[in-house]
């Protein structure tokens, strides 16, 4: 199991008292699989994703990475696990002056010496700049390395990020949101890379995402949030029309995506369910 | 739809297209313009550090040591007899006078040269299209110019020089500080009203021209209404800034709490030094204070437009209220005025033929000495001011970096929400080590240089290097402020995705922090380093080298022409700076 959430609850304080993003979330997730993570904005999805790169404490309940449980971590091991955990934020996250090449270098920072941080400021070494300018090769940024990264479009920009990810090599890739703000080709081209990335890389791949369609598509697998509680966790083929309805009911947005051809994406599914 | 999505799936390595020419390589390293740069650089840094007579191991000699041990011991206790704080109660009501009074001046000489070097009034734009070419707007034209030319001229010369001259000119005492104040802040004030003038929207202008209101008009019912907001926060903020430069202006003379300080240093009589720097910086803060506290009234009775002004419309009781106590404000703010003038003296003064003593002090002044052995006399001293602000500066800079990262409080109180155990052993630890660079940031800061330069002289003797590190100091103080704010301010999100992928604090710092919060860092530093030059021209007034050094001088010895010429090198020396500074800033901003 490289997941395995425990009856987890996260709260905030906020002005009407603690108020809950999570409450009382089960599930494993095994290595190599793919899971997409479906259900209305406000829903919790970004909250569980920081608790699943360890950026952020759950309030309550038991969080394993791997066997190891993440609240008894000291902030070296912290490290070393989100090291093998690649994100990929809605916003991007990339460091706007520097240029696409440093923002790849950035997905090796945690493997660097102190040393070779400060050396690879000055001068990235040889290797790593190779590695980098393959990643970039890949999501065919290769002839922009030179350029910052806030004068990329919002596709390269995403691919950019995907590019940091490759770099890092992680076991586990999180995407939140990888298609919101991108347009259908665009949505085509990046949903290719990340899917080849996790399932050439033999990597797990989790994605919240709000378009059902796309979940349904390339995810085998399927939990659903609502409310701060999991709706169901099911098989992507054995995902109904009503379990959708029940999960958007009064999201008036979201409800004709849901009359897509489920029928059609479940097959799909089944030839390409993780091993 | 499948198939399509299979073969996606599976070709998800053809994206990579096959590239050629954008094999990465290293940019080269070594190039001949570097090298030239590097060599210039280096060869203008050991200028510097010959001219301002750095000497690192003078601050390791046991009598140093030994003398600033007997002065620290000596700060303790602080002079707190009822006779002593006598004495002080007066110099702060003398200082705070002298502020309101220089305020008050530099408002009166800076809106009307403000309102007439406003190049939309009097030179070009929408208001002006129309009219004939005669010789009447040429001139008037020229005449704006010419206003403009003498804001830069006033702004230049340090507040403390015009205060050596009127100190000759009208005698020692709070008039000449006070005038000092009016001339340099009203240079300042000028500058700042005009721009604020020219920045205004100027489609109001154009439909109330095209009516055919004349220029005054257009002045009071386009223009001011705009302006007033910003108008009135920077001549607050200018309050501020005369409050210190007024503590300073005691110094030469003028009364208040740096006549103070220079006498109790003088008199070794460090208890009382404690005491009055304390007052100093009470003073200061109370100021700040003030201000910001009459800043935000004057927001909340907002000209129309902004939010609080609907808000208070919805509720009329409110909005009298606030009209009531605006009132009572101005009322204080007049007596606060009358009050500030009396005790400058500047009522009695003025009937004594006040304007006839300094004209005769300019004409003095004139023609200035250009004899050739004077001049070369001058090399030595301009060099030392060069030098003085930019080792100053550096030792600033290093000062303010090693401060400003344990004063960042992202840095040090990173994610108490994150995952991961912390000691409370370790919170501890970082609380304390941020809150004592804090307090010596703070401190740093608002001891100001020439006090700083007194207490430097205490430890490496008279000389530019005692000047060299009391703007060290001080500016290590405010550039530690500023670096710990910008790197506070530096969007968050791009460190979460660092700190997400496993990065340590200090590669965040290197990757994340540092390449967003450069522009900002070395704009800022750069901006110092043009205010250290103007102060390195006077630290000489109190024994600390350069260029204030020959101007004490020659004041001393009555030679006025001489002063005039070396009043000119300070001005020239300050318009060059200012426009390197740009330069600098822009192309750094560029990067």
């Amino acid at each position: 199991m490289i997941y395995s959430l425990e009856n987890i609850t996260k709260s905030y304080q906020s002005r009407n008292g603690a108020e809950r993003a999570l409450d009382g979330l089960t599930f494993n997730v095994q290595p190599v699989e793919r899971v997409a993570l479906l259900g209305p904005s406000g829903a919790g999805k970004t909250t569980l994703f920081r608790l699943l790169n360890a950026t952020l404490r759950p309030t309550s309940g038991m969080l394993q990475f791997d066997g190891n449980d993440v609240s008894a971590m000291s902030s070296r091991d912290l490290r070393q696990m989100r090291r093998r955990i690649g994100t990929i934020y809605q916003q991007h996250q990339l460091v706007p002056s520097l240029s696409a090449l440093d923002n790849t270098l950035c997905g090796k920072l945690g493997s660097w010496s102190l040393l070779e941080t400060v050396r690879n400021v000055a001068l990235p070494k040889k290797s790593d700049a190779k590695r980098a300018m393959a990643a970039l090769e890949s999501v065919g940024l290769a002839d922009k390395h030179r350029a910052r990264a806030d004068e990329l479009s919002g596709g390269q920009q995403q691919r950019l990020t995907i590019a940091r990810v490759l770099m890092q090599d992680p076991d586990v890739i999180l995407a939140d949101e990888p298609f919101a703000s991108l347009d259908p080709a665009l949505t085509e081209t990046i949903a290719t890379l990340l899917l080849g990335l996790a399932q050439n890389g033999k990597r797990t791949l989790v994605a919240t995402l709000h378009d059902v369609d796309l979940a349904l598509r390339y995810f085998p697998r399927i939990i659903a949030l609502r409310n701060a509680r999991i709706v169901f966790d099911k098989l992507t083929s054995e995902v109904s029309r009503e379990d959708l309805t029940s999960l958007y009911a009064g999201d008036s947005d979201l409800a004709p995506l849901v009359d897509s051809e489920i029928k059609e994406h479940s097959e799909f599914s089944k030839q390409h369910r993780a091993p | 739809m499948i198939l399509k999505s299979k073969s996606i799936v599976n070709s998800a390595n053809n994206i990579a297209r096959p590239s050629a020419g954008h094999e990465w390589r290293a940019a080269p390293r070594v190039n001949l313009a570097r090298v030239t740069a590097a060599l210039a650089v280096t060869v203008a840094l050991v200028l510097c550090w010959r001219a301002a007579e750095i000497r690192p191991t003078a601050l390791f000699e046991p009598g140093t040591a030994a003398a600033l041990w007997a002065f620290i011991r000596g700060l303790f206790p602080p002079d707190l007899s009822l006779e002593f704080l006598r004495v002080v109660g007066s110099a702060i009501i003398r200082t705070a006078a002298l502020a309101i009074t220089g305020t008050t001046l530099a408002i009166a000489i800076g809106l009307p040269l403000g309102v007439m070097s406003t190049p939309t009034l009097w030179q070009r734009g929408v208001l002006l299209a129309g009219e004939p070419l005669g010789a009447a707007r040429l001139s008037i034209a020229w005449l704006s110019r010419g206003c403009r030319a003498l804001l830069g001229l006033l702004r230049a010369i340090p507040d403390l020089m015009w205060g050596l001259f009127f100190v000759v000119a009208v005698g020692l005492g709070p008039l000449a500080g006070a005038l000092a104040l009016g001339v340099s802040y009203g240079g300042m004030l000028g500058r700042v009203y005009a721009d604020v003038f020219e920045d205004v929207d100027s489609r109001a202008l154009e439909a109330l021209h095209a009516t055919g209101a004349t220029r005054l008009q257009v002045f009071l019912r386009a223009i001011w209404p705009q302006a007033k907001p910003s108008i009135v926060a920077y001549t607050l903020y200018l309050l501020e800034c005369c409050a210190r430069s007024a503590a300073v202006l005691g110094f030469i003379g003028a009364g208040g709490i740096g006549y103070e300080i220079n006498l109790s240093m003088r008199l070794f009589e460090y208890g009382q030094v404690l005491t009055l720097i304390m007052a100093l910086v009470g003073l200061v803060a109370a100021t700040d204070f003030f201000s910001r506290y009459l800043r935000r009234r004057l927001h909340a009775n907002a000209p129309a437009g902004s939010l609080a002004h609907e808000h208070f419309e919805d509720e009329g009781g409110l909005r009298r209220r606030a009209d009531g106590r605006t009132r009572a404000t101005l009322g204080i703010f007049i007596v606060m005025i009358a009050a500030s003038f009396y005790l400058t003296g500047f009522i009695s003064q003025t009937r004594t033929g006040l304007l006839s003593r300094i004209i005769h002090f300019v004409g003095q002044s004139f023609p200035p000495e250009l004899d050739g052995g004077f001049l070369r006399q001058l090399g030595l001293p301009l060099v030392q001011t060069i030098g003085i602000s930019v080792m100053g500066t550096l030792i600033g800079i290093a000062i303010g970096a090693v401060l400003a990262l344990p004063a960042t409080s992202s840095l040090i109180f990173a994610g108490e929400d994150e995952a991961g155990n912390r000691s409370p052993v370790s919170r501890g630890a970082r609380a304390l080590v941020y809150y004592f660079a804090r307090l010596a940031l703070n401190l740093l800061r608002s001891i100001p240089e020439l006090v700083w330069v007194l207490m430097c002289i205490l430890a490496v003797g008279l000389g530019p290097f005692a000047g060299t590190l009391a703007i060290g100091l001080h500016s290590g103080g405010v550039l530690g402020k500023l670096y710990a704010e910008t790197l506070e301010e530096v969007p968050a999100r791009p460190l979460e995705a660092l700190r997400a992928s496993g990065a340590r604090p200090l590669q965040i710092l290197l990757w994340g922090i540092w390449p967003q919060a450069r522009p900002t860092l070395i704009s800022y530093t750069v901006l110092r380093w043009e205010m250290n030059l103007r102060v390195s021209t006077i630290l000489g007034l109190v024994g600390g080298g350069g260029l204030g050094q020959a101007i004490y001088n020659n004041v001393q010895l009555g030679f006025y022409s001489r002063t005039t010429t070396i009043v000119a090198i300070v001005y020239a020396l300050v318009i060059t700076m200012d426009w390197l500074g740009d330069r600098l800033r822009s192309r750094r901003t560029a990067i």
